[in-house]
């Protein structure tokens, strides 16, 4: 029930935002369409269920016929379209940086065993047809779809899913451990235990839990969307099947250097080589490190709209090299691209050329705590400083000493509201009340509060030391300049309380080199988290990744024989994290998630300065289909929630 | 031949003193002075650097507002104008300008700015404001012109922070005029020094220097950048850490001017009067800096005066980086890099005022330079 | 003066090696390396690596080694098989990933060459032997302003200009329709058109150097003696233009034109990163940020020997320009 009435809250806020957003485009989204829906209606029911790229191909005798690409009829995949039914042709046109960039076009065009649905708060089949539980939730059996075809038109089956976790997923051949949601937890002792793969038929397998594994579907909807592998593509170059020298052999020919390497990308990030077969709904066309980077559609795709015509609507994915952010802004005005995502730094400057660029700002929201902020390693190996960051009031002190309205106002251009670092109204943990906690300004009694913990001394620049004398200095270590304008608004306020602020900007990867060695004392990163029970990276220490934790994550992952023992409300967290793994029913999911997020209301680690801002989908007012009323997060694969294989280009 | 009665009034002058030697000597620097006068140009330029260096030296005094003057309520506004006549039509002997009202426009988020016309803001000289050491050692609050609270005074507008541009440049010429003369003149001494060894001794010396100099110019120096700025801890200002770079890049830069000085002097050496030098048994010193020197005294003063708009602008380069001074410590490449968004080009051009300036200065130091050059020719008539 | 060129080239050889060694150790001076710049890249997407993930990994690749047997290593390949290794960020042999770059980045550095000698040369000329007149300054003040607007900055306004007066930002070398397409006339006329902006932001900021440099040189060789001398012969001005001043003054852009060469490769970086051109900047700006070494280290060793080669090259045609250089070496 809580549940429910928080989606009610988070639709009912979607829509305020839209509202005050884009009060103009809106409406007249919502009008368009109308008056089109009877046409394209008409011609759909022209008896063109296909591109007309692949009807040329069939005719030309190259390609087998629709009927023999897709699925049997009842298993084949309806997808819902936004708007309505599209016509084909047409490309997406984006810019990508390079390979490097390859997530962007990855997650809008993953296709998962099982996806989240629209409000995400449960996951509903995708590649899967569909799954039964038992009522412990140990055993899992999931259904494929008959007559579902890799896009070389090898037929996908169970074996694709047993050869990826026997061969590929449990001899970690591609760089990942096994994932966690694979493991279930003894309530009792905490042990963890590896489930079971079995395949029942062609198109049905089982997975088998030794404990109650209540989350597996949506944990694996996370960790491992893409349970299953072309089998056929991956026999050829496994090692453990066709031994080291020919997987050697192998790696040369496609340029690489090291197996592993290779191996990685072949099994993990498969969707950049146009060498491996996918089910995804458009198919790597040419080498990623070109110029201009192409997808081309898959005539094995397996979904069709509710007129039974095979999507996805769009030829092609063109994606062109970029070098600076600048191009990307330039080339959306310009109309060289048509889809493009951005931040909400560029919002002025999209929405002042809207009209002129004949293209549509679409802001979705994300579920982040804050879009400006700081986090205090709690681990900081400065045993002064270290009490200082562990000590509530000082938290207190730094987040009533800054004046959030002029952030907001500055950094985030007033997209922003001013205040506390806090799970947004409408995403799974809000905290009523949480986002006013300590976001008043008040200098003077975060300057009492500062006095009251001993910081009474001064150095010679009038900036506060130790009782004991030492230097107190704040370092933030920045991994890009990006967040300039923030950090020096930060560096007036601290320094005003008398706090010493030095911000030091180095390269990402020093500064991924510095966060595991724990050297970043303070650091502006901002949570993200759809529900904390589906990924906990930010919120529970269980490994080095979120800087306010530190080395307690070391812990954790070494199983306590590195890092710092997490004690108080950490380690608190750290027991409610178990009781998550071990828990029967969602019910008891939600209420320990509640807990750690209760947790951190109470204890402020994180300290945010200027509430989210939305992500901006920037289409070109000929693309359509694009929902507007969505959650942009990672857990939900971002661009990909809102299935770009039914987008169309209104010719 | 305009030039001549000149020559001819100065000459008497010049040969009048007894010691010949030394009235020689300083009859050319004499000429060059005289010759440099003429330089319409350049004797504008000179006047105008001189401007500038001026401002800079007493930058805080002029500069309204200070470095951290943030204010959400100013974010992006344009220019002010200075008006005489106000909205009823009235003539006010002082300029003004108006107050300024603002509001985000509810659909681009942007914010507009309208004069309101009922406040009115008379330029005051010698007001009170923000607080600052007078050439570094007098603390005082006494600013050149402002207008009184809570008026505000932008007469270039403001950047996305709300701080006045105007006070921007001001201040960041401190670091921009001042800090290339210290690369340049690093790079000039080592530049002239092994350039002219090499030159003038020849031989394995030459070839030595030579080679010194090909490594140095093949020196990675992106890399060397980066591994300074992660090598220097935060502490350091980045006003000193930016000091520290274009210390390194004397010492990168100094080969293209040693090239040149050692391809003179290798023509000029077997000149008939430099030849005669050597066999009256002059010393080496001597040679080189009485009869060498002179003979390319002019080429070193344009790449010298080319070398150090060169270095402000490798300093805007550096900004582009990432490297070099980041904000609030401002300087012009500081300025240039923020404005190279193109959210600022289209929407806030005058964030590109910063771009005059440094164009400005290029310009009078090049015709310095020219002026100079001119000037030091001992052939130009 | 064969000798001198002979013991020239001689000297090349260990100047190289040490130059290849010099490189290979200060593109790996900056801390971590392409590892920790994978992960930061893999940590920033959602994919988090281990330790011993990142341990396994340099491992792989030979990163845990020491730096000179990392450099021994590498110029064995490169002396024995010609391989210059492997390049980490594209997945692909350094040569080539080098190699795709290369053609696009001799045109636009042949392109933008010729202008700039083409209008520096002439216009410095033109200025030296009109002091003062209208035209000189008029050149003068362009070229100064061609120089003090940084490349960036004229890049992105010459961009947005673009954009507002034609639509189009002339991103890149190609239009979208065009990067894949084969070789036609609407292609290479599609390249001039993108060509413009970049000559133009290349071109000018070095022009201006030229230009001044030629202008000096030009008025100190106008009235040397020689020249007066051979004025008063009655050659004509043309002939005495060509024949003394121009080819003197043409020995100090002579004497930096083996360096022009690589800086012209390399120094277009930024202008290149900023209006999306494909060529060698910046591929190795990234090789170097990402710690892709071999990369980095093979262009950087290329770049170093074509400064070599260039200073060498440069020499040489010194002497033959300048007759008392000639005699210099004749005599030794």
């Amino acid at each position: 029930m809580k549940r429910n009435k928080s989606f009610i809250l988070l639709l009912v806020i979607m829509a305020l935002v839209m509202a005050a957003c884009s009060n103009n485009a809106a409406p007249k989204e919502a009008e368009k369409p109308k008056d089109n829906t009877d046409k394209p209606v008409e011609t759909a029911q022209s008896d063109v269920k296909e591109a007309p790229m692949l009807t040329a191909l069939v005719t030309a005798g190259t390609l087998p016929k629709l009927e023999e690409r897709m699925p049997v009829q009842s298993d084949i995949m309806v997808q819902e379209v936004v708007d309505e039914i599209g016509t084909y042709g047409g490309d997406w046109k984006m810019p990508w940086t390079g390979p490097g960039d390859k997530w962007g076009v990855g997650m809008a065009t993953e296709e998962a065993l099982f996806r989240f649905n629209k409000t995400g708060d449960k996951v509903e089949p995708n590649v899967a047809k569909g799954y039964e539980v038992n009522d412990d939730s140990t055993v899992f059996t999931i259904h494929l779809r008959e007559g579902m075809k890799w896009s070389d038109g090898v037929p996908f089956t169970a074996d694709d899913v047993l050869f990826y976790w026997e061969h590929m997923l449990t001899k970690e051949t591609f760089g990942k451990k096994i994932y966690d949601a694979y493991y279930s937890v003894d309530p009792a002792t905490g042990n963890k235990a590896l489930a079971e793969v079995k395949k029942v038929n062609d198109y049905t397998f089982t997975v088998t839990h030794k404990y109650p594994n209540v989350q597996f579907l949506e944990r694996v909807a996370i960790d491992n969307k893409w349970f299953f592998a072309p089998a056929h593509f991956h026999k050829t170059i496994l090692p453990e099947l066709v031994g080291d020298a020919k997987t050697l052999e192998i790696t040369k020919q496609w340029g690489y250097e090291d197996p592993k390497v290779f191996l990685v990308e072949t099994g993990y990030y498969d969707w950049i080589h146009y060498q491996i077969p996918t089910i995804r709904a458009w198919v790597p066309k040419n080498d990623p490190n070109s110029d201009q980077f192409i997808y081309e559609r898959n005539p094995y795709y397996w979904k069709t709209d509710a007129e039974g015509k095979q999507l996805p609507y769009m030829d092609r994915i063109v994606m062109t090299k970029i070098q600076d952010p600048s191009q990307k802004l330039l080339g959306t005005l310009s109309g060289d691209y048509n889809l493009v995502t951005f931040d909400s730094k560029d919002f002025t400057v999209l929405k002042e050329n809207e009209k002129k660029g004949d293209f549509r700002v679409i802001p979705w929201t994300q579920p982040t705590w804050s879009s400006a902020g700081v986090q205090l390693n709690q681990t900081t190996p400065d045993p002064n400083l270290r009490k200082l960051f562990q000590d509530i009031r000082f938290r207190e002190a730094l987040s009533i000493g800054v004046d959030r309205v002029e952030i907001s106002e500055i950094v985030t251009n007033g997209l922003a509201d001013p205040i506390q670092a806090s799970v947004p109204e409408g995403v799974i943990g809000y905290q009523e009340g949480w986002a006013k906690q300590w976001a008043e300004y008040d200098p003077e009694r975060a300057n009492q509060i500062l006095d009251e913990l001993g910081l009474t001394k001064r150095d010679k620049n009038n900036f506060r030391i130790f009782a004991d004398g030492s230097d107190l200095t704040l370092d933030i270590v920045e991994g890009s300049p990006d967040n300039a304008a923030f950090l020096e608004l930060l560096k007036k306020y601290y320094e005003n309380l008398g706090l010493k602020l030095n911000v030091k900007v180095v390269d990402s990867g020093t500064q991924f080199d510095l966060k595991y060695a724990n050297k970043i004392p303070m650091h502006t990163e901002n949570i993200s988290v759809a529900n904390v029970a589906f990924r906990p990276d930010t919120l529970v220490p269980l490994r080095v990744i979120t800087p306010w934790f530190g080395h307690y994550g070391l812990y954790s992952s070494s199983g306590g024989k590195e890092g710092e023992k997490p004690e108080g409300d950490v380690a608190l967290i750290l027991q409610l994290w178990d009781k998550v793994k071990a828990s029967k029913s969602v019910d008891e999911i939600n209420q320990y998630s509640n807990e750690i997020v209760k947790l951190h209301m109470k204890n402020q680690w994180v300290i945010g300065y200027a509430g989210p801002t939305p992500v901006l989908i920037t289409a070109s007012n000929s693309v359509r289909n694009v929902p507007s009323n969505l959650v942009w997060a990672d857990e939900y694969r971002t661009l990909g929630h809102g299935h770009p294989s039914q987008f169309y280009i209104k010719q | 031949m305009k030039t001549l009665p000149v020559f001819k009034r100065q000459k008497p002058a010049v040969i009048s003193p007894a010691k010949t030697k030394d009235a020689n000597y300083s009859s050319q620097w004499r000429l060059i002075y005289l010759k440099f006068k003429k330089h319409k140009l350049a004797r504008i330029s000179l006047v105008i650097l001189a401007v500038l260096y001026t401002v800079a030296l007493f930058a805080q005094f002029i500069a309204p507002y200070g470095l951290q003057s943030y204010d959400s309520k100013y974010v992006n506004a344009p220019p002010m104008g200075l008006h005489f006549i106000d909205a009823d039509g009235k003539f006010h002997f002082k300029p003004f300008v108006y107050g300024l009202k603002s509001e985000r426009d509810p659909e681009t988020m942007r914010k507009m700015f309208v004069a309101d016309t009922e406040n009115r803001y008379p330029i005051q000289f010698f007001v009170r404001g923000e607080e600052y050491k007078f050439l570094g050692l007098i603390p005082t609050s006494l600013h050149l012109l402002g207008v009184e609270e809570p008026g505000r005074i932008f007469l270039l507008g403001t950047d996305g922070m709300g701080r006045d541009m105007f006070s921007r440049i001001v201040l960041g010429s401190q670091v921009s005029l001042s800090i290339p003369l210290v690369g340049v003149g690093i790079s000039f001494v080592i530049g002239l020094f092994l350039g002219g060894i090499s030159g003038y001794f020849g031989g394995w010396m030459d070839s030595v220097i030579q080679r010194i100099i090909e490594i140095i110019r093949s020196f990675p120096t992106l890399p060397l950048w980066m591994a300074l700025s992660a090598a220097i801890p935060p502490r350091i200002p980045v006003v000193t850490m930016y000091l520290y770079i274009v210390i390194i890049f004397a010492f990168i830069g100094w080969t293209d001017l040693a090239r040149v000085v050692r391809g003179k002097f290798i023509s000029l050496k077997n000149e008939d009067y430099v030849v005669a030098a050597k066999i009256a048994g002059v010393s080496d010193g001597k040679i080189i800096v009485k009869h060498l020197l002179p003979g390319f005294i002019s080429y070193l003063v344009v790449a010298t005066t080319l070398a150090i708009p060169g270095m402000i602008l490798a300093e805007t380069a550096m900004s582009f980086l990432g490297l070099g001074i980041r904000s609030p410590a401002t300087s012009w490449g500081v300025l240039l890099q923020e404005a190279q968004k193109i959210e600022n080009v289209a929407l806030y051009p005058w964030k590109l005022f910063p771009l005059g300036i440094v164009i400005l200065t290029v310009l009078t130091y090049n015709f310095l330079g020219d002026g100079l050059r001119d000037a030091a020719d001992p052939y130009k008539k | 003066m064969l000798q001198y060129i002979i013991k020239r080239i001689l000297l090349v050889i260990p100047v190289v090696i040490l130059i290849s060694f010099v490189v290979f150790y200060i593109i790996q001076l900056p801390p971590g390396d392409y590892v920790s710049s994978y992960s930061a890249k893999m940590s920033a997407a959602g994919d988090v690596m281990t330790q011993a993930e990142m341990d396994e990994m340099r491992a792989n690749l030979g990163l845990d080694r020491p730096v000179y047997e990392q450099y021994f290593v590498w110029m064995k390949k490169i002396i024995l098989h010609g391989d210059f290794g492997f390049s980490f960020n594209f997945n692909k042999p350094v040569i080539d990933v080098v190699g795709q770059y290369m053609g696009l980045t001799i045109v636009v550095s042949l392109v933008t060459m010729l202008f700039q000698y083409a209008v520096a040369i002439p216009i410095g000329i033109y200025t030296a032997v009109k002091q003062y007149s209208a035209g000189d300054y008029f050149f003068s003040g362009l070229s100064f302003i061609g120089m003090a607007t940084p490349n960036f900055l004229l890049a992105i306004i010459l961009m947005y200009l673009s954009y507002t007066w034609f639509g189009d930002p002339l991103l890149g070398l190609f239009s979208n329709e065009y990067v894949n397409a084969p070789w036609s006339m609407e292609k290479v006329f599609d390249l001039m058109k993108h060509l413009i902006i970049p000559v133009i932001v290349i071109g000018l900021s070095s022009t201006a150097d030229l230009v001044r440099i030629m202008r000096g040189q030009m008025l100190d060789e106008l009235n040397k003696p020689n020249v007066v001398t051979a004025r008063a012969k009655g050659l004509s001005e043309w002939s005495i233009l060509w024949k003394y001043p121009t080819r003197a003054a043409l020995n100090p852009i002579v004497s930096t034109l083996g360096w022009s060469l690589s800086s012209i490769f390399t120094g277009a970086t930024i202008t290149a990163i900023v209006l999306n051109l494909p060529i060698q900047g910046p591929v190795m700006y990234n090789a170097l940020l990402g710690q892709d070494m071999y990369l980095a280290g093979s262009w950087l060793l290329f770049m170093a020997l074509l400064t070599v080669v260039g200073t060498l090259i440069s020499d040489i045609l010194l002497a033959w320009l300048d007759p008392k250089i000639r005699t210099e070496f004749r005599g030794n």
